[in-house]
């Protein structure tokens, strides 16, 4: 069997079933671990503070913004960018409709597609950058962190340099870091994908039942 | 069937006039290596066309359906002339360029040698660039050596990476390094646009510039050069980037957008422009790298750490550092007069 054959066929059936059994493994048990019961009486509503706490989270605190615009500006650009790169870039609609859903949906034209590449990688590097230079980041970082934002940026990249699709080779390493990134993606702290509103839910809750303002 | 008396079937026919007919070919091979034939010379009628096709007696556009820039033109030979100018002049001497400053560079080295901090190093330390800017700083390093690996494999490849790796990984190797340089591209331009935000004040002229270029800086020679938060070789290089980073940012984008509707002349132009202003960034970049890592003590550890040595500032940088040193004693003093407790803070880490 080939590389190109193995690539397109069962390390992709592999990878996705990993990705899916994994997040949904991570999910469960995460639900499942419960929280012990309080018994003090709540100064305010915990589910209203849970979805409150989901949306505020989204700005930053404008005491702590001249310390963290960089990650708050990069943080956006990435994840926008990312977000509209993966569902909305043509050559990744035609791969969900060829392997995935049966059916494609708009993409977006060739410059918008460009231009969020561009937004996204900007926001990657910079993020990584920070990562790396600031002491504080740099000290609560581990392994982890840095291979998912390896990985990912490496996926991206061969995305990019293979935008021509006029070889195969190309297509190939990409499909298969791809594919690694999504073994690699539920057992690392990438799952926030995933749990950000969980975790954010259970702060807003443990905190708004004791009267603090999220 | 009966041939010449003799009983012969119909496949046996054929067989042997297929043989007589290899025969028929082979011989007059070997026939024309004894008797050379006479050439016949027959002329070409399509010649006289296409010497007019390709316009040699100057440009000139004929009549087509096909709407855009020259589509009415079927062989301008600007292009190919421009091609073959870019392919034997201009490659060969950018290539020798690079070289021969990567090898001065070398040179100085060889003969200077790293400059180390004077009475080496102190053990306190002062803070130099924010996390931002080193942040931004490494953002357009990496930017720019990815921009300029592949557009020195697009420039050179034909030449050093075919030969190696052959025409199929060429392919793939050019292809993947266009792409990666197009989309690279404009990321540069938000860099050069954020350095230019956050450096420029800093870099414009201020006293002792003059007298810090006439004495080399003292990189040559002993003599110790006073200098501020940037010296004016840092400002050369600095306002160099921002020249060299307009030049390849606006040709660039005219490359990059063919479809505009920009005519061959411009194209032309901005290839030229983009290639020697690239070129030269290049070469710069190795001085600038040299400088900063292995040719000078402790000057890395700025861009890496956000720190520098005291002696390292007060050597190369003696007016910043006595600037900083006063205002962390400022601060020190409004520490002390508001602090009950009579302790005086050292502030020099966060100045």
């Amino acid at each position: 069997m080939s590389f190109t054959a193995f690539v397109d066929g069962p390390f992709w059936y592999f990878s996705a079933t990993v990705f899916v059994i994994g997040v949904l493994w991570r999910l469960v048990g995460m639900l499942n671990m419960g929280s012990k019961t309080d018994f003090s009486t709540p100064r305010s509503s915990g589910s209203a503070a849970a979805l409150s706490i989901n949306i505020t989270r989204f700005f930053p605190r404008a005491d702590f913004w001249s310390r963290i615009r960089l990650q708050v500006v990069a943080g956006y650009l990435f994840h926008v960018g990312l977000f509209a790169l993966l569902f909305f870039a043509a050559p990744h609609i035609e791969f969900y409709r060829e392997y995935v859903t049966g059916f494609g949906w708009v993409a977006l034209p060739e410059w918008a597609f460009i231009l969020v590449s561009e937004i996204a990688f900007l926001g990657l590097m910079l993020l990584i950058l920070h990562r790396m230079l600031n002491p504080v980041t740099r000290a609560i970082s581990d392994r982890g962190d840095y291979i998912g934002s390896i990985l990912i940026f490496l996926v991206m990249l061969t995305g990019c340099l293979a935008l021509a699709r006029s070889h195969e080779v190309l297509r190939v390493t990409h499909f298969f870091l791809a594919e690694l990134l999504l073994v690699y993606f539920p057992f690392s702290a990438l799952i926030h994908t995933f749990t950000f509103p969980f975790s954010r839910g259970f702060m807003g809750a443990h905190y708004g039942r004791r009267g603090v303002k999220v | 069937m009966s041939l010449f008396g003799l009983r012969v079937s119909g496949w046996q026919l054929s067989t042997l006039f297929l043989a007589g007919l290899l025969l028929f070919i082979a011989f007059p091979a070997t026939a024309q290596d004894k008797v050379p034939a006479s050439p016949i010379m027959v002329p070409n009628p399509a010649t006289d066309l296409w010497r007019a096709v390709r316009q040699r007696e100057g440009a000139a556009s004929g009549q087509t359906q096909v709407r855009g820039i020259e589509t009415g033109v079927l062989i301008e030979q600007r292009g190919e002339a421009f091609r073959e100018y870019r392919r034997r002049d201009f490659i060969g001497n950018a290539g020798i360029f690079i070289g021969v400053i990567a090898g001065l560079v070398l040179l100085f080295y060889i003969l200077r040698g790293r400059i180390n901090i004077p009475g080496g190093r102190s053990g306190r330390r002062i803070k130099r660039f924010a996390d931002f800017e080193r942040t931004l700083h490494w953002f357009t390093a990496i930017v720019f050596i990815f921009l300029a690996l592949t557009g020195l494999t697009l420039l050179f490849g034909r030449f050093v990476v075919l030969p190696v790796f052959g025409a199929e990984a060429f392919g793939v190797i050019a292809s993947a390094c266009k792409e990666g340089h197009n989309l690279f591209g404009p990321l540069f331009i938000v860099a050069v646009v954020l350095l230019f935000i956050r450096f420029a004040w800093r870099n414009l002229p201020s006293r002792g510039d003059l007298t810090w270029l006439v004495k080399g800086g003292g990189i040559i020679g002993k003599a110790h050069v006073t200098a501020g938060f940037f010296n004016a070789g840092e400002k050369i290089w600095f306002w160099s980037v921002m020249v060299l980073g307009l030049a390849v940012s606006i040709s660039g984008l005219v490359l990059i957008f063919p479809t505009l509707g920009q005519p061959r002349d411009i194209m032309q132009l901005a290839l030229f422009v983009h290639g020697i202003a690239a070129v030269l960034f290049i070469a710069g970049s190795f001085g600038h790298i040299y400088i900063g890592t292995i040719g000078t003590e402790g000057s890395l550890e700025s861009m890496t750490t956000g720190y520098v040595d005291e002696n390292w500032a007060e050597a190369h940088h003696d007016r910043w550092h006595a600037e900083t040193v006063a205002q962390a004693a400022r601060g020190a003093d409004r520490h002390a007069s508001a602090d009950t407790t009579g302790a005086v803070h050292a502030t020099t880490d966060k100045a």
